[in-house]
């Protein structure tokens, strides 16, 4: 029997989570790149479980999930009191990309990413399982051009009629109204508005509802859709955390994305409806006009990269940034910490 | 100018004609040597005013009086986030209100006036403007890379211009080199009178310099100014690729080993719901319905009815 610490060879560190630590690997057996998330003990509250409770969601969820569009789960092993879990290597995000100005998005990139991203969640959701956490940090991006579903720490079965779910899910900015208002009963509509702020982020490449608080976000989103009254949402009063918010119109979003076009607006407005049951659910989604119209989606191969990929970029900053730069006053005073 | 002395170390001009002062954020005039000395690690107190300062942003002495240099210091930060423009206004008078804020900031700053309230004034209006400072940052950084575009084409123009002249130049020498053996030759070897010769000679090339056209300079912009050449000045865009178009395909059932369930639209019409718990009005409004747990169940129960071991 191999040893699983030997089977797999640290490369580089990759980043550090609230729970886990990653690092790029190599597979000694397979001779693949491969990302290791080293799960950490946590508070000694969690550790009273054994494990640490994302980490149980990951490994439960992700074992019997197989999806072009969704992280694979290839292995798990444990060490000493800790447990790794050893995913596909991807090369960058969603988040990077859209931040990356010098990567021009277009009409067909953001198809092609939509796509990959409904189709992994249409997967996860006929079988029965809610995300709870999408956002562009979230939708990895391989060299290849295939964008896959990550990070199910807060992933959970649903469609059960008595099991009460907890409303502190999902990253507050892709967080949903009704999630907001303090629901405990509810259904796909929370992944489907997170893909709605998703593809809202993809044109306007800045976040499209940045809330400050919970409360915060909520006016951010009826200053858009316009308030929710009893006759659009109905049964809004009786949710937990409802609070009366003052009367907004709704806006057009063909005035907030005026490069858009019509089927795209469309979707949008679909995947981005105040009341929940309103909202249409990935499948119904696909089959929009915006998917079948052109311009085709990009091949995944054709979707841009940011240039640091190849770590051209830390060397040798562009001159670009070097000028946006000196506009911030990059190099002017900053209060010097001692 | 020879009042001109490092508050430090005391050295003038006169003494040392090299001296050159540098100022700081603080306004505060230090000589080269005593910077290099002082901020030897990159970074330390002002010793005047024990204001931390970095040594990166020490530079030369503009104006004699130091002031003039903290306020251009404390004016460039400021207007780094009041960036509002004129269109940004409503009104004339909205504006002037606002250059006239910008000003007093600024004097406050510059003189120590109410640093803390000022500060704070700053920033209640950061947290108010964020948006609007965000977006004409990206403004203003369009316009600076737009200059920065047209010196480099104003360049490239300059150096045409200069090859252009060379060319002609030699062109011009060429000629003259030729004309002369042509009269050479004639001279040479044909027969009539020399005189007559020279003179036909003469009369070729008066006429001949008049022929020579200005040169044109090529057109490279529209009457607008728009360069024709705008799209390749720019970092190149991504061709557009014709790919396959998308079309829908539901995802591949697997092997439930057992018999079909239901669908969602049987599960609806046909009854199904009459046996299950209906969603109350508080459920449905959080997005759930009964129709989902019921297909859920369903499935659960009919999978894996067909099993074998």
């Amino acid at each position: 029997m191999d040893e699983p610490t030997l089977r797999y060879e640290k490369i580089d560190f990759l980043g550090e989570g609230q729970f886990a630590t990653v690092y790029k690997a190599r597979d000694v057996k397979t001779d693949k790149i491969v990302a290791v998330k080293k799960i950490k003990i946590g508070s000694r509250l969690e550790a009273q479980d054994g494990i640490n409770r994302t980490a149980l969601r990951e490994i439960k969820l992700l074992q019997e999930l197989q999806h072009i569009n969704l992280i694979g789960l290839l292995d798990v092993f444990g060490q000493k009191s800790n447990v790794s879990l050893v995913f596909d290597f991807m090369d960058t995000d969603l988040e990077i990309i859209v931040k990356d100005n010098t990567i021009v998005l277009t009409p067909a990139n953001v198809k092609a990413y939509m796509i990959m991203t409904l189709k992994g969640l249409e997967y996860l959701h006929q079988n029965w399982i809610l995300h709870r956490d999408l956002k562009p940090n979230n939708l990895l991006i391989n060299r290849e051009g295939i964008l896959k579903i990550g990070d199910f720490g807060l992933a959970k079965a649903f469609g059960s009629p008595t099991r009460i779910n907890t409303h502190q899910v999902v990253t507050r900015w892709y967080r949903s109204p009704e999630l907001l208002f303090g629901a405990r009963q509810y259904g796909t509509g929370v992944d489907m508005w997170a893909i709605g702020c998703i593809l809202a982020e993809l044109l306007l490449r800045v976040p499209f509802l940045p809330g400050e608080s919970d409360l915060d976000q909520l006016s951010r989103i009826f200053q858009v859709f316009g308030t929710p009254n009893e006759e659009t949402w109905p049964g809004m009063k009786n949710l937990t955390d409802y609070v009366q918010f003052k009367q907004f119109p709704p806006q057009q979003l063909r005035h907030i994305f005026s490069a858009a076009s019509d089927d795209l607006i469309q979707l949008m407005e679909s995947l981005l409806s105040l009341y929940p049951p309103s909202r249409c659910d990935c499948t119904q989604a696909l089959q929009m006009a915006y998917f079948c119209n052109k311009p085709a989606p990009t091949v995944g191969p054709k979707l841009p990269m940011p240039s640091n990929i190849s770590k051209i970029e830390i060397e040798k900053p562009s001159l670009k940034r070097k000028l946006l730069e000196n506009i911030d006053g990059g190099s002017l005073a900053k209060r010097l910490q001692f | 100018m020879d009042d001109q002395a490092c508050p430090r170390c005391k050295t003038t001009k006169y003494r040392n004609p090299s001296l050159k002062l540098m100022v700081n954020v603080c306004g505060h005039a230090l000589c080269e040597s005593c910077v290099d000395l002082l901020f030897l690690k990159g970074s330390g107190s002002c010793p005047d005013c024990n204001v931390p300062l970095r040594r990166s942003n020490f530079r030369v002495q503009l104006f004699e009086d130091p002031m003039v240099e903290k306020e251009i210091d404390i004016r460039k930060r400021v207007l780094k986030d009041y960036n509002k423009k004129e269109e940004d206004f409503s009104s004339l008078r909205e504006y002037n209100d606002y250059l006239e804020e910008i000003e007093t900031i600024v004097y406050n700053l510059t003189n120590n006036i109410d640093i803390v309230g000022t500060n704070k004034r700053i920033e209640q209006y950061k947290k108010d403007n964020k948006e609007i400072i965000m977006k004409n940052k990206a403004k203003i950084g369009r316009e600076e890379v737009e200059l920065e575009e047209i010196l480099e084409i104003e360049k490239q123009m300059e150096e045409l211009r200069r090859a252009e002249i060379n060319r002609l130049e030699q062109e011009a020498k060429k000629q003259k080199i030729r004309e002369k053996e042509a009269l050479i030759d004639e001279l040479m070897f044909a027969d009539g009178d020399a005189k007559d010769i020279l003179n036909t000679f003469a009369q070729n090339k008066a006429s001949k310099q008049e022929e020579v056209l200005p040169v044109l300079p090529k057109v490279t912009q529209f009457s607008t100014g728009v360069k024709f050449t705008r799209v390749s000045a720019q970092t190149a865009l991504p061709i557009i690729e014709e790919g396959p178009l998308y079309k829908y395909e539901p995802p591949a059932a697997y092997d439930r080993c057992g018999p079909e369930p239901p669908s969602i639209e049987d599960i609806v019409g046909c009854g199904y719901l009459k046996h299950v718990r209906a969603e109350n009005e508080t459920e449905k409004a959080g997005g759930y319905n009964s129709t989902l747990p019921c297909l859920r169940a369903l499935q659960d129960a009919l999978a894996g009815l067909y099993h074998a071991s």
